[in-house]
């Protein structure tokens, strides 16, 4: 049994050639001459400045706004973007808001876009709450604007060749999946709202969100979720290692870990897809293509792990050109709103799993 | 008859069953230790210990207590449903026992083994090669120096094909008592046992039979999730998912999470990748260290000291104890406790 939100078979061919490969007819270059979308990026942080430069590298100058507006003036000056002085202001100048502030923000960002009648782009994860991921659906709906969740996994070309492999029938149905992530503490300082368990919820939301999308992508929604979290760092400094053991509706299982217990400059991704028929094996460990040892500059780093999207064809990049295209061709990209929404959910029963000790059971694809 | 480098002569050691896979193993190995001396072959099967007993040309056995009366030992390799009978009638011979794992297919039959050993004067141990693997010793060390700090998690994944290629009974439950959760939790929670010096208290478990083209009467994937009572969290996938196709049998592999970083291992890394014809396909021969070389060798010099083996009847029961939990949660839908 294939995921209930499995894409239309046509869609997804394009959609996984690298950017310069797409066929003339889809080309985000040509199109965008025709109608050419002005995008406004809201936060500037770690995530912000990522966006920007995907939107810049694809020929964009973002319009961005920060509470903060010295770091949205040096962020302006380096990737070529122009500062709006409030979100009022950046609303007026833009077609399409992409949030990336603090999650707990998100909501506030993308409602009010949505009622000044801007296209919403939000990073993962979608909302600090379901109520507040109901209301920016909401919000969406009555402006008649399109909504996005940036669960950018889905981009990154190993997990969109592993679904492909899973489409074609490579496994057969898929039985038990096992999806690591596995880095070190973000470097920010204490009082730093990545580390407010209200603000961010903590590493369940922020991180193991990811592989929980990317589980439902594959073996469709879930029905109950079980986790287990520990503190490494100190005590009382949250939770940095987590494992959710999820039952989905088709019997699949999986074991979904995420980690800030490694040693810095550790960010390793990996999975398996065992299947009625076959395997899936992906690590980053053994297929990185490049393997510096340089004696000079070791391990310097910035603060928060990344995947080195230079040698993975952007992810960032097909994203947000995706939804660009989307919005501007009225089609659907390969995550809609919903699914930022019900990887949000999973990951709450997870936070709550981990917390209380129970199984969490919830109601997925009842719409 | 010979003696060994210290000028004793060998332990004499029987087969007590050759209906495990892991029987001719057992078979060459003590076949060419100097400090033991195979007996021979004992099984229900006559043509069976004919065949295991063959390449090292030991005796095959008609009458289990005409081997039992000639050993000191046997190294018991059955199907796991017939471990208690068999460890009965050996310990009543006042034989020293080496059972195959799991070491029980129920906590009722592990404890009786248990009993008949301890009201026989038999030492009994374990059959867990893994705490003889060099990376799984490394990982011990590192937890056990303070290396990793304190201990926090630990995520384990022990999968493989489906053993039924190897014998039938791995997959009929009266026989095996289970599948992918009986047959690959245990090295796994022994090695957590073992690392933490912790016992579970609390165990939840998922499984299906989607994997092997839901063939089997038995589950064919699992993950487990146990709670040590030093509040360590860990996890097994036990799953048979490795196709037929894969280049080796399956592996296993722990990711350590600690104050003092991670420590990750995958025990039977030490392959080569052998890309031979397109009919010999491809295969990962193992060059490691043979860790149930290092088993043997503890199950004999235990017995010829006349002390505990490093692994335990009672190492045995526990891991009994957590794979029955494992099938008590799957029921349940919910974590269940224990101890």
């Amino acid at each position: 049994m294939l995921p209930d939100r499995a894409l239309p078979d046509r869609a997804l061919p394009d959609r996984m050639l690298p950017d310069g490969a797409l066929p003339d007819r889809a080309h985000p270059r040509r199109a965008r001459t025709d109608a050419p979308l002005r995008i406004g990026v809201v936060g500037t942080g770690f995530m912000g400045e990522t966006h920007v430069a995907a939107w810049a590298a694809e020929g964009i100058r973002t319009v961005i706004h920060d509470v903060d507006a010295g770091r949205a003036a040096t962020l302006a000056e380096r990737h070529g973007a122009r500062v709006a002085a409030s979100l009022d202001e950046l609303f007026g100048a833009v077609d399409v808001v992409d949030v990336c502030t603090p999650t707990h923000l998100h909501a506030a960002v993308a409602v009010a876009a949505a009622r000044a009648g801007r296209h919403v782009i939000c990073e993962k994860p979608m909302a600090r709450t379901l109520a507040d991921a109901e209301a920016m659906l909401a919000a969406a709906r009555e402006a008649g604007v399109r909504l996005f969740v940036a669960q950018v996994v889905r981009f990154f070309p190993e997990y969109v060749a592993a679904r492909a492999a899973v489409l074609d029938g490579a496994i057969g149905e898929p039985g038990v999946l096992r999806l690591s992530r596995a880095s070190f503490r973000p470097r920010q300082p204490a009082g730093h709202w990545f580390f407010d368990h209200d603000k961010s919820g903590g590493i369940i939301l922020d991180l193991m969100v990811h592989d929980l999308d990317y589980a439902r992508w594959i073996a469709g929604d879930v029905v109950a979720v079980h986790c287990r979290s520990a503190s490494v760092a100190q005590p009382d400094a949250g939770v940095d290692h987590a494992v959710a053991i999820l039952t989905h509706r088709s019997g699949a299982i999986s074991h979904v870990s995420a980690s800030w217990g490694y040693a810095p400059p550790t960010f390793t991704t990996s999975f398996e897809i065992a299947g009625s028929h076959g395997l899936i094996e992906q690590s980053s460990t053994t297929t990185t293509p490049v393997m510096p040892s340089l004696l000079a500059g070791a391990a310097s780093g910035g603060p928060t792990a990344l995947a080195d999207t230079s040698l993975a064809g952007d992810p960032f990049r097909l994203e947000l050109a995706e939804f660009a295209r989307a919005i501007r061709d009225g089609t659907e990209a390969r995550i809609g709103a919903e699914d930022g929404l019900e990887a949000l959910r999973i990951a709450l029963a997870a936070d709550e799993s981990a917390r209380t000790g129970a199984v969490v059971r919830i109601t997925q694809g009842a719409r | 008859m010979a003696v060994d480098a210290q000028g004793r002569p060998p332990l004499r050691i029987g087969i007590l069953s050759a209906e495990h896979v892991h029987a001719p193993t057992y078979i060459s190995l003590l076949a060419a230790m100097p400090g033991a001396h195979l007996v021979g072959v004992w099984d229900e099967d006559r043509r069976r210990a004919a065949t295991a007993a063959e390449p090292v040309g030991t005796r095959v056995f008609d009458d289990v207590d005409d081997l039992l009366e000639r050993v000191d030992g046997v190294v018991i390799a059955s199907a796991n449903a017939r471990h208690r009978r068999l460890v009965e009638i050996a310990a009543a011979a006042g034989v020293h026992v080496l059972c195959e794992k799991p070491l029980a297919t129920t906590v009722v039959d592990a404890r009786a083994i248990l009993d008949a050993c301890a009201h026989a004067g038999v030492h009994l141990m374990t059959a867990f090669p893994t705490r003889w693997n060099p990376a799984a010793r490394a990982l011990e060390s590192a937890v056990r120096s303070g290396a990793l700090g304190t201990p926090v998690f630990l995520e384990g994944a022990n999968t493989g094909t489906m053993p039924d290629v190897h014998a039938p009974w791995f997959v009929d439950p009266t026989l095996s008592g289970g599948g992918a959760v009986t047959d690959h939790v245990v090295h796994l929670a022994d090695l957590y046992r073992w690392i933490l010096r912790s016992e579970v208290v609390e165990v939840y478990a998922v499984a299906n039979r989607i994997l092997q083209e839901r063939f089997a009467r038995v589950e064919t994937g699992g993950l487990v999730s146990l709670r040590f009572a030093s509040g360590v969290s860990a996890t097994i996938d036990c799953s048979w998912s490795k196709p037929r196709s894969y280049p080796t049998w399956g592996g296993l592999s722990i990711q350590a999470i600690g104050t003092g970083g991670a420590f990750g291992i995958d025990a039977f890394r030490q392959h080569l990748g052998v890309y031979g014809t397109r009919e010999a396909g491809i295969s990962w021969p193992a060059w490691g260290p043979d860790a149930d070389a290092g088993m043997l060798a503890e199950f004999l010099s235990a017995v010829r000291e006349d002390r505990e083996p490093a692994v335990t009847g009672t190492d045995g029961l526990r891991a009994v104890e957590i794979v029955d939990a494992a099938y008590r949660s799957i029921t349940a839908g919910a974590p269940v406790t224990l101890g």
